[in-house]
Parts: C-alpha cells; sequence; structure tokens
C-alpha cells in the first residue's frame, strides 16, 4: 500500500492566499489556534485522561508534529456543546451518558487485565484492550451500559472526524480541498495546480 | 395585497407577504424536493400560498465555507433512534434542512426512473406496483430537466427514447469517473457521463437569471456555494417567490386545526419561540420519508390504514473503494461524474429488481469517517490509508429495497428539545437486498481490479429514505391516492419521498420533483374543473 507524506507547512502557507475564501480561512485558522483544553468542560477529569489516552492510540500523531491536535480537548468541546450527528443506536443511550460510561469501563477492563489504568499502560496493552473492545469480546459489569462495539465505532468515527478536519490532518494526507475559490477546471486523472502538492521522500513517519 | 411578487428597481424580487389572518390557498409544508416544484407551479397558477420550512434561508456564498464539519449546518440533525439489523444513519446520510431540503446536499444525480421501476409486482410477483407509471411522469421529467439545466450525454443509452436531450453538455470526467470507464471497458460494461442537476455552462432560468457554471468543486454534498447546483434555493424557490409565494423558514410545523367536517383549516408553527397559526384551504405536507409521517403520528392523523410510518425503505447503496497509482485528489469534479445502467435487469441476476452504477469522488472527511466507521481502521492503518487519500477512487451501487413488514418508523418514548417524541427507525435488509448487494459487490470489485485498483475495500450501507406514507389505489393499504391526495383528509396531500410506494433503481430527487409537479397539476386541474 502506499505510504505518502507531504510537505510540512504547505497548509499555513496556502492559508494566506485568494485561493482560500475568507469564511474558510476563517474557521480554518480557529481550528489552528485554538489553546490547548487543561480542564475538561464535559468530561470528568479523570475520564479526560482516559480518553487522551485512547485517542493517542486511534490516531497516533507525527512525533515530528510540535504541537499535536488536541483530539480529546475538541471532543470534550462538542460534547459540551450537546451536538447531535441526527442518529445514534437504538441500543445505545445517550451520547452524553455513552461516552462516559465507556471511557469508564476501558479503566475498569485495564486495571481487571493489567493491574493499572489504561493511560499507564504499555501501548500494546492499550491496542489489546482496543482490539478486543472493537470486537466486542469484552464483557463485566462494567460494560452494560453500553454495548462496546458501538461505543468504540462512534468514539473512533468522533475522533477521527476531527482529526481530519484539522489544517495538520488534512496536510497530514495532501488534501487542498479548501484551497478552491477559482474552482478546478481539469478535474481528471493526473491534472494538478501548481497549488496541489506532491508528496515528499518519506520522513518522520507516524510512531 | 397584490397579485405576485413585485419586482423592484435594484432587481430584487420583493417576497409576498400574507398575513396570518387571511385564508390563504395553500400552506406548503417543507420545501425541499418535494415542496419547492409545487410551491412554485401553485403560485404560478395565481394561488396564494405560502411555505413553512423548519430550517434557515441561506444565501451560500456569505455563508457556506468549503468544510465537511462547517456545513454540518445543512442535515436534519434532531435525533433519530436507528434500530434493526441493518441501523440506517440519517444527518449527512440522508436528511437535509434549510429552504431548499435535502438538495443542499445531494449529490445532484438525476437519472429518470425507467417503466419497469413502478411495476415491480407485475414483474417480480414482489413489492408492490405504483397507481401510475411512467407516463404520467414523463411529461415532468422533461420539464425538469429543461427547467433545472440538467447537464448530460447527447444520447442516453439507457430507457426509452427521450422527447428531448439534456439542456448541456455532460460536466467533464474526474478520476474516479475515468478509472471506472476504463474499468467497465475492459469487462464490456456501457457507461456515459452521468446527468446531474448541475450547470456545465451559465444557463439562463426563468425567474432567476443566468446561474454561473459549476467549478468543479467537488463538495456538493455540502452545499455548493457558487450556485451552479441546481437545488431547490436556487431554481423553483425564486421562481416560486417570483409568481408570489411567501418562504418562511426556521418555521417548525407541529400540528393542525381542523372544521367539523374535518378538513384542516390552519396550520400551526413554531417560530421565533412563538406559537403561530396560518389559516388555509388546503395543505401539502412535503417533510420527506421521516418527517411527514413522523408530523402525522404526532396528530394521529390520515391514518385509516394504519400504513403511516410502515413500507420503510431504504436504497442499497454499497461503495467499493480502492487506490491507484494514478493522482486522483478525489475533491475535484462532480462526485458523480459517470454512471452505468447496465445492471438495472442484469441476465444473471438471483434477485428482484436492479442497481446503476456511479462513481465517486469523495470529500476527505466524509471518507476518513467511512473508513473508521465502515472499514473499522485505527491506528497507523487508519493514518497510512489516509495518506493515500489523493490516490483514491470509488464506484458505489444505488438500488432496489424492497418494502417489508419490518421495517417501518414509529414514535419513541424520548423527546427532543422541542419536547416531541423522537422517532425510531426499524431497517433489516432482506434476502434480495442482500442477493443484490453480493452481485454489485462482484462487479464493483471486478471493475475496480480492471482499472488497476490497490487496497480495495467495501462498505455496505443504505442511502435515501423512502416509503412511510404510501401511494395506491386502495384506501385500506395506503395512505393516500394516486393524485397524492389523503384518503382520510380531503385537502390534505403529500408531495415527497414518504408517498413512493417502491424505492426505484434510481437516485430519487428527480422523480420526487416530478411527483411534485404531477400532483399540484392534477390538483389545479380538479379545482379549476371545480369552478367552471
Amino acid at each position: 500500500m502506499r505510504d505518502d507524506h507531504y510537505p510540512e507547512g504547505y497548509v499555513q502557507d496556502l492559508l494566506q492566499t485568494p485561493f482560500v475564501n475568507e469564511q474558510t480561512r476563517q474557521l480554518m485558522q480557529e481550528r489552528l489556534s485554538v489553546p490547548e483544553v487543561i480542564v475538561p468542560v464535559f468530561f470528568e477529569q479523570e475520564a479526560f485522561i482516559t480518553l487522551h489516552a485512547v485517542a493517542g492510540r486511534l490516531l497516533p500523531q507525527p512525533a515530528t508534529r510540535r504541537s499535536p491536535i488536541d483530539l480529546a480537548g475538541a471532543f470534550d468541546k462538542k460534547m459540551a456543546g450537546n451536538e447531535s450527528n441526527g442518529w445514534r443506536y437504538n441500543d445505545m443511550p445517550p451520547d452524553s451518558e455513552a461516552f462516559p460510561a465507556g471511557l469508564k469501563a476501558i479503566d475498569n477492563m485495564s486495571n481487571t487485565n493489567f493491574g493499572k489504568k489504561f493511560h499507564l499502560l504499555e501501548p500494546a496493552c492499550q491496542d489489546r484492550i482496543l482490539s478486543d473492545i472493537q470486537a466486542g469480546q469484552c464483557s463485566g459489569e462494567y460494560w452494560n451500559a453500553v454495548v462496546p462495539k458501538r461505543f468504540f465505532e462512534e468514539l473512533l468515527t468522533a475522533l477521527t472526524e476531527i482529526y481530519y478536519s484539522h489544517p495538520l490532518g488534512r496536510e497530514e494526507i495532501g488534501d487542498v480541498s479548501w484551497a478552491d475559490v477559482p474552482g478546478w477546471p481539469r478535474p481528471g486523472l493526473n491534472q494538478l495546480e501548481a497549488r496541489e502538492p506532491l508528496p515528499v521522500l518519506k520522513h518522520g513517519a507516524n510512531e | 395585497m397584490s397579485k405576485g411578487g413585485s419586482d423592484s428597481r435594484d432587481g430584487f424580487v420583493q417576497m409576498q407577504q400574507f398575513t396570518t389572518h387571511e385564508t390563504v390557498d395553500a400552506v406548503v409544508i417543507g420545501t425541499g424536493a418535494g415542496g419547492a416544484p409545487l410551491l412554485a407551479r401553485l403560485a404560478a397558477a395565481g394561488l396564494r400560498v405560502v411555505a413553512l420550512d423548519a430550517g434557515k434561508s441561506w444565501s451560500p456564498a456569505q455563508d457556506f465555507v468549503t468544510d465537511e464539519p462547517g456545513q454540518s449546518k445543512l442535515f436534519w440533525n434532531d435525533e433519530r433512534l436507528s434500530a434493526g439489523t441493518n441501523p440506517l444513519a440519517f444527518g449527512n446520510n440522508n436528511s437535509g434542512i434549510g429552504v431548499g431540503g435535502s438538495t443542499l446536499h445531494f449529490t445532484a444525480y438525476t437519472p429518470r426512473p425507467q417503466p419497469d421501476d413502478f411495476s415491480l409486482a407485475d414483474e417480480f410477483g414482489v413489492g408492490v406496483n405504483w397507481p401510475i407509471g411512467y407516463g404520467h411522469l414523463e411529461p415532468y421529467l422533461g420539464e425538469l430537466e429543461e427547467f433545472l439545466g440538467i447537464s448530460g450525454p447527447a444520447c442516453y443509452p439507457w430507457g426509452p427514447a427521450r422527447k428531448s436531450s439534456y439542456p448541456l453538455a455532460p460536466l467533464p470526467l474526474n478520476g474516479a469517473a475515468q478509472l471506472m470507464q476504463r474499468g467497465c471497458k475492459q469487462l464490456g460494461i456501457n457507461t456515459s457521463p452521468a446527468p446531474n442537476a448541475a450547470l456545465s455552462a451559465p444557463y439562463f432560468q426563468q425567474g432567476v437569471g443566468w446561474r454561473p457554471a459549476c467549478k468543479n468543486r467537488g463538495y456538493c454534498q455540502a452545499g455548493c456555494t457558487t450556485g451552479a447546483k441546481s437545488s431547490m434555493d436556487v431554481t423553483y424557490i425564486p421562481l416560486a417567490i417570483h409568481y408570489g409565494a411567501e418562504v418562511r423558514a426556521e418555521s417548525f410545523v407541529t400540528s393542525f386545526e381542523f372544521n367539523p367536517a374535518g378538513r384542516i383549516t390552519a396550520v400551526i408553527y413554531q417560530h421565533d419561540g412563538r406559537e403561530h397559526r396560518q389559516k388555509c384551504h388546503h395543505v401539502f405536507l412535503c417533510g420527506g420519508a421521516i418527517e411527514t409521517p413522523r408530523l402525522l403520528l404526532i396528530n394521529g392523523l390520515a391514518n385509516s390504514s394504519g400504513q403511516v410510518g410502515r413500507n420503510f425503505m431504504a436504497h442499497t447503496g454499497m461503495q467499493v473503494w480502492g487506490q491507484f497509482p494514478e493522482d486522483i485528489r478525489p475533491y475535484k469534479g462532480i462526485p458523480g461524474a459517470l454512471i452505468s445502467e447496465d445492471m438495472h435487469r442484469p441476465r444473471d441476476a438471483d434477485f428482484a429488481g436492479g442497481y446503476l452504477l456511479q462513481s465517486l469522488g469523495v470529500m476527505p472527511v466524509t471518507y476518513a469517517s467511512q473508513l473508521a466507521r465502515g472499514r473499522g481502521l485505527w491506528g497507523t492503518s487508519l493514518t497510512q490509508t489516509m495518506r493515500g487519500y489523493n490516490h483514491t477512487a470509488g464506484i458505489d451501487i444505488l438500488g432496489e429495497c424492497l418494502p417489508y413488514d419490518h421495517n417501518f418508523m414509529e414514535l419513541s418514548g424520548e423527546t427532543d428539545a422541542r419536547g416531541l417524541p423522537k422517532p425510531r427507525i426499524h431497517f433489516s435488509t432482506g434476502d434480495n437486498e442482500q442477493r443484490l448487494t453480493a452481485h454489485a459487490e462482484k462487479v464493483m470489485r471486478a471493475i475496480w481490479a480492471e482499472a488497476g485498483a490497490e487496497d480495495t475495500w467495501s462498505f455496505d450501507r443504505n442511502a435515501h429514505i423512502i416509503g412511510t406514507c404510501r401511494m395506491g389505489l386502495d384506501a385500506n393499504d395506503s395512505v393516500v391516492d394516486a393524485e397524492g391526495r389523503s384518503f382520510d383528509i380531503s385537502n390534505l396531500f403529500i408531495a415527497d419521498n414518504s408517498i413512493f410506494p417502491s424505492a426505484l433503481s434510481v437516485n430519487p430527487s428527480l422523480t420526487i420533483m416530478a411527483l411534485s409537479l404531477y400532483i399540484a397539476d392534477c390538483f389545479l386541474e380538479k379545482r379549476h374543473k371545480s369552478r367552471q
């Protein structure tokens, strides 16, 4: 499979050009400049620490990235804003109950299996727990509140959407769809505009 | 009050305003593909009409961004509960809000239905026939293509001979379309540039003026900023306003008032935190396959058949994705630039109905979200796969879905922010959907293999929502008659995807609009006769 890497910093440069409309530029700049959330609004501190650790495994960020995307902070903000995406699984409780319950269950599972909380585990153990939850191979009364694989799917999807909405996430995949003021007069195969970056030689791969 | 909107000196049409005390001829609830065309038709016939829409009226050039989460305002995000063995995604999957309805986020793919789509029961002995046929809708399909400025091929290879060709040349093929064309050619599958409701050249439109050509932004599902996509907000809504209709945005209908004879006398709605009532002679309910039956069920209306909320369908819509050596940049071009209807009735089918094939471009967050939810990728396998985004192309199908007793929409015990019960939708695919999807997956994987794909994966999903207020000939098993009129309430009409008796093996938008015009014309003809 391909393993492309795109030049660092191109998003910041392109954002300053007339290729990006003003509303879109503002939105992207906001995401770039939002301060890291230290004290969560929606989650309790304990769950927030677990959330950070889970996000770090679900979407590992390049070691070279100076200020990583604050996935846990952005998700806390989303939950505090009570944003819905229009549907939820009928066998799941409302999001406001499901996510705290699921994060608590992760810590309980971690304690039971490895004798410590999730964020203190080695990455390999963390991944084992996450794989089990995704496969629905977990039991225990602490999983009564949510369906494990549904909880995993919802959390993964929400964090993924945050990650790839962020300018740094877009930079990682070589996306310049947002720089569209002149449109794309040649949308066919291998027809690139000058503002569409080409992959560079691999460096600073994800952890 | 004067008839028709008045043209002011600066060229803007001043919108007509009615008072809630005067009894207007019709209230239209919802301004999507179901509500907008008939709103314009009724207004053009001189009727005093008011449209109520739950959502906002947008100015795309100012209000829209090229960003998926930034455009989540276009989706019906009030929570619905998804039950069954194939729980259906709503929101950005298939449900819009705002003046223009779901056309604000539709992909603009507008193939016609084929004649046999309307008689599935005759052909296969499953599902039901429509009480009307292709012939009833054909004139409207042509009219719509002309008015909306559909871009399409000079000769469309499938379906009955057309009386008129598409008014504009097809939009350019993007990478996904070129690759699908390549793969299909190897396999002997015919393809054609797809008909799309987005302008390949500037186009003059009555009541609207010149609309600009598409810039190939590829963000159609997140709203068109240029007005090149023929969503209702830039086509039938301005036409309706031109003819004197009033459109009230952010007006959420909750109930109705009746006279002793059982006719609706007023529509009750929430606006600005207050309750309003608009007196009217007729109501056209066009809220779509969930909100239309939900409003009826909440109020216990039009349901002597017990069929409101029943027969819920969602198009089979499997997608197959691959990575290619070529540079694709899947955010460019109209997403569904190519079509094949060779599988409309495949010779080797072990299922009823059929499907069409569509090439797929995709916006980045949508694709990432599907890799997570649909493929279950996470960690470095997710981030590495996403780094191949620029080399990604898709094909999907749009196929038949039969109505089943076990698929329905009901009111749940949970209430939303408005204090109204959230809808619960039960959806489980049956044998027919599974066989059709298995056939399609084989075909799509073969196309991608021929085109040179690596790392191919399939995402099984269901798309457009259909059914729930079936149209039919018999009041015992249908909610509305063959002209969209409620069997129970003589001045209530439904015109949206809820009245489809079967799903059709094409995208529904163009058919919804054709039904809307057909229902308006049936209504106007009866009204005219009763006045002679």
